[in-house]
């Protein structure tokens, strides 16, 4: 139940450890990874969307021009003049000096008979009535074409112009360079995935594609959307890879071409996918970093938790088995106290009664008989246990005493040392050594001499009779050192290396009247006494034993001086 | 030379008796009293040099009675006996003037000892008034006469 609590406590707290950061941490990261997403797709988008708006422009000027080149040609040069060869090639001179894209010029009557040629094929004198592109630009007055064949058997397209003289109408034409034109759309390139090609209205591709896809061909992949629009859109989709493209769209030559601009949407987005994977990585090591942070001040937390409660159990363990001994102690006391009474008026009779015998043989009035011997023997047993009943008493008061203790600052180096001069004696008639470990500096302790040298006697000589009932007349030791001190107190160790104490007494040790030692021998106070005193001065008493290797005593004592 | 005149105080009668016969036998001249006030008409009556007493009684208690005896008889020495084998008590009742204290259960012997003891102590103290006394008169004899005339 105990551990379950503790396990409880730690769950909670390490709930909280980690649902605390983790939640705001995840949050800011989502946040913005979110708006981060959203601006650069934005952003990206936008960027797309103008350079394709440009491309556009560029296109759509460029045909223009080509236009307007041609128109100039119509204006300032009749039709009988273009058609004479020697005109047409400076004509077409002209015109390819202005640009290269022009790959040949041909001029024709109303009929639609090629009546002029100038370029690298055969083409003179075909009749063009029923093309397409003949009839378009008779009825516009200007036509673009898409790629087409035509005659040569080579993908080209045209741009052709039509002019009324005198009433006759002819059309200039000319071919543009697809390779050139092919390179102006291509020369978009985003990334390493981005491409740019032009669809026409069938959706039949005017220029190549970067990622495969030859002129002419019917581009698939792009077929659903090819509806028409206005301005400049942009979409996602997917490939027949599952590769996901963003396509900028814009329809331009009076609705016949569509440009379009594509790049994979993971290379569109590379800094995106660069974050998120730093995100993640952020994630992981700060979550690690949070988890074990919280696991180790949880582990922290709940160990001092258990050690104080283990501390406080101990403390009120001990204050229950103070104030037991303690009302214990008043109660002998007042015992005690009324059986010296009975016990003194006992003592005279029995002085008494052995005077009186002794008068009474010194008168002869009483035969020297194996009676009389026993009597007295009697008499004088009675004489020993009524001292032994009075040493009793003496000691339950001394255990039982409440009044104050007279303090004092006492130096314990020269006060241990007269202790032990006191038992040293008795010490080395049995072989013990005692050792004294002191710190040199004055250490002072504050509580009653009196009182301290009863229990210090009491400790030696319980260490004495323990060394000799393990080692007998040799080889005793016994130690007295301050283990730590401190500003408040000072902790003493009385320590033998005699037979030592069995568990279950060790329990009992402190409790009156509970001796191991033989009848009359102790009266189980002596300890209690100790305990008892050491508690009164404001101090604390432990004993800690092995049985078969020693005893140390702890005494902790409220520091004195200052 | 002046015998010691010994009291017993304590109220427990046999505890009295046993002790006077005991003292008889040792040879001291005791009398006995079982209460404070009883002591004291005694020690009014006679010229009683040491008091055993005991320090817990019914009645007037024992300390009350040492205060009393040591403001009335200041000369007569008092021997605690207690049943409280406390210093504290004992001290309580040195304070108060007592000569000495005795724990019970005692000896015959022990208290005899004491007793005499503190028989001495009063012979010494007595004499050394005797011999300041006698140096005062030295100096000064006609304070003879006003010793005389008035004695206390």
């Amino acid at each position: 139940m105990e551990s379950n609590h503790y396990s409880r406590i730690r769950r909670i707290i390490l709930t909280c450890m980690i649902a605390v950061p983790f939640i705001p941490f995840i949050l800011v990261l989502g946040t913005g990874y979110y708006y981060f997403a959203n601006s650069l797709e934005s952003s990206t988008t936008a960027g797309m969307k103008r350079i394709v708006d440009d491309h556009r422009q560029m296109i759509e000027s460029f045909l223009n021009e080509r236009k307007t080149d041609l128109e100039f040609v119509q204006h300032a040069f009749t039709f009988e003049e273009l058609s004479r060869a020697r005109t047409l090639v400076k004509v077409f001179g002209l015109l390819q000096a202005k640009s290269s894209a022009f790959l040949d010029l041909g001029i024709f009557d109303e009929s639609g008979v090629h009546v002029a040629y100038q370029g690298p094929y055969e083409l003179k004198g075909k009749t063009y009535q029923h093309t397409e592109w003949f009839q378009n630009v008779v009825r516009h007055g200007y036509f673009i074409s898409d790629i087409f064949l035509g005659y040569r058997n080579v993908p080209h397209f045209i741009i052709a112009l039509v002019r009324e003289e005198n009433g006759r109408k002819w059309v200039i034409r000319a071919t543009i360079d697809t390779l050139m034109f092919n390179d102006l759309v291509k020369q978009i390139r985003i990334g390493a995935t981005g491409e740019a090609y032009i669809l026409n209205a069938a959706g039949l591709l005017q220029t190549d594609r970067r990622s495969g896809g030859n002129l002419m061909e019917p581009d698939h992949e792009y077929l659903p959307h090819l509806a028409y629009h206005k301005d400049t859109r942009t979409f996602m989709d997917e490939d027949a890879a599952n590769r996901n493209f963003l396509y900028v769209t814009t329809w331009l030559k009076n609705r016949q071409w569509q440009l379009v601009v594509r790049q994979e949407k993971a290379d569109v987005f590379k800094a995106l996918r660069t974050a998120s994977y730093l995100i993640i990585i952020i994630t992981v090591v700060g979550g690690a970093l949070i988890i074990a942070v919280a696991f180790y001040l949880t582990n922290r937390i709940v160990r001092r938790m258990q050690q104080l409660d283990a501390e406080k159990d101990q403390l009120s363990e001990q204050l229950i088995r103070a104030s037991r001994l303690a009302e214990l102690g008043e109660m002998a006391a007042g015992f005690a106290h009324e059986i010296n009474n009975p016990l003194q008026i006992i003592k005279n009779e029995q002085t008494l009664i052995e005077m009186l015998i002794a008068e009474i043989k010194q008168k002869g009035e009483l035969k020297v008989s194996e009676s009389l011997t026993e009597i007295e023997d009697s008499i004088k047993q009675i004489h020993l246990q009524i001292s032994r009943c009075g040493q009793i008493t003496q000691a339950i008061l001394k255990f039982g005493r409440k009044t104050e203790a007279k303090r004092q600052d006492i130096a314990l180096n020269g006060f241990v040392s007269e202790v032990i001069d006191m038992v040293s004696k008795k010490a080395s008639v049995n072989g013990i050594a005692i050792t004294q470990q002191i710190q040199d500096e004055p250490l002072y302790v504050h509580t009653d001499p009196s009182q301290l040298q009863q229990v210090f006697l009491n400790l030696f000589n319980n260490a004495i009779d323990a060394v000799i009932a393990r080692h007998g007349g040799k080889g005793g030791e016994i130690s007295v050192e301050t283990v730590s001190t401190d500003n408040r107190s000072v902790i003493i160790q009385v320590r033998d290396n005699g037979c030592g104490i069995s568990p279950e007494n060790l329990t009992k040790i402190f409790s009156p009247f509970f001796t191991t030692k033989p009848v009359g021998k102790g009266t189980g106070l002596g300890l209690s006494v100790c305990y008892g005193i050491i508690n009164n001065m404001g101090g604390s008493m432990q004993v800690g034993s092995e049985p078969g290797s020693g005893t140390t005593f702890t005494i902790n004592l409220p520091a004195g001086g200052s | 030379m002046e015998k010691m005149k010994m009291m017993l105080v304590d109220d427990e009668e046999r505890f009295l008796s046993t002790t006077r016969k005991l003292l008889a036998k040792k040879g001291v001249e005791v009398v006995t009293a079982t209460g404070g006030r009883e002591a004291l008409e005694l020690l009014q009556q006679k010229n009683i040099h040491v008091v055993v007493l005991d320090v817990q009684m019914p009645g007037m208690d024992g300390i009350a009675i040492l205060k009393e005896i040591k403001t009335r008889f200041p000369m007569v020495e008092v021997i605690m006996l207690t049943g409280h084998a406390t210093v504290e008590s004992a001290i309580e009742g040195l304070k108060l003037g007592a000569t000495d204290y005795l724990m019970k259960p005692t000896g015959i012997d022990e208290l005899v000892g004491r007793a005499e003891e503190a028989f001495q102590k009063r012979k010494r103290l007595e004499e050394k008034i005797r011999m300041a006394q006698a140096q005062k008169f030295l100096k000064f004899p006609r304070g003879i006469l006003r010793a005389v005339e008035k004695p206390e």
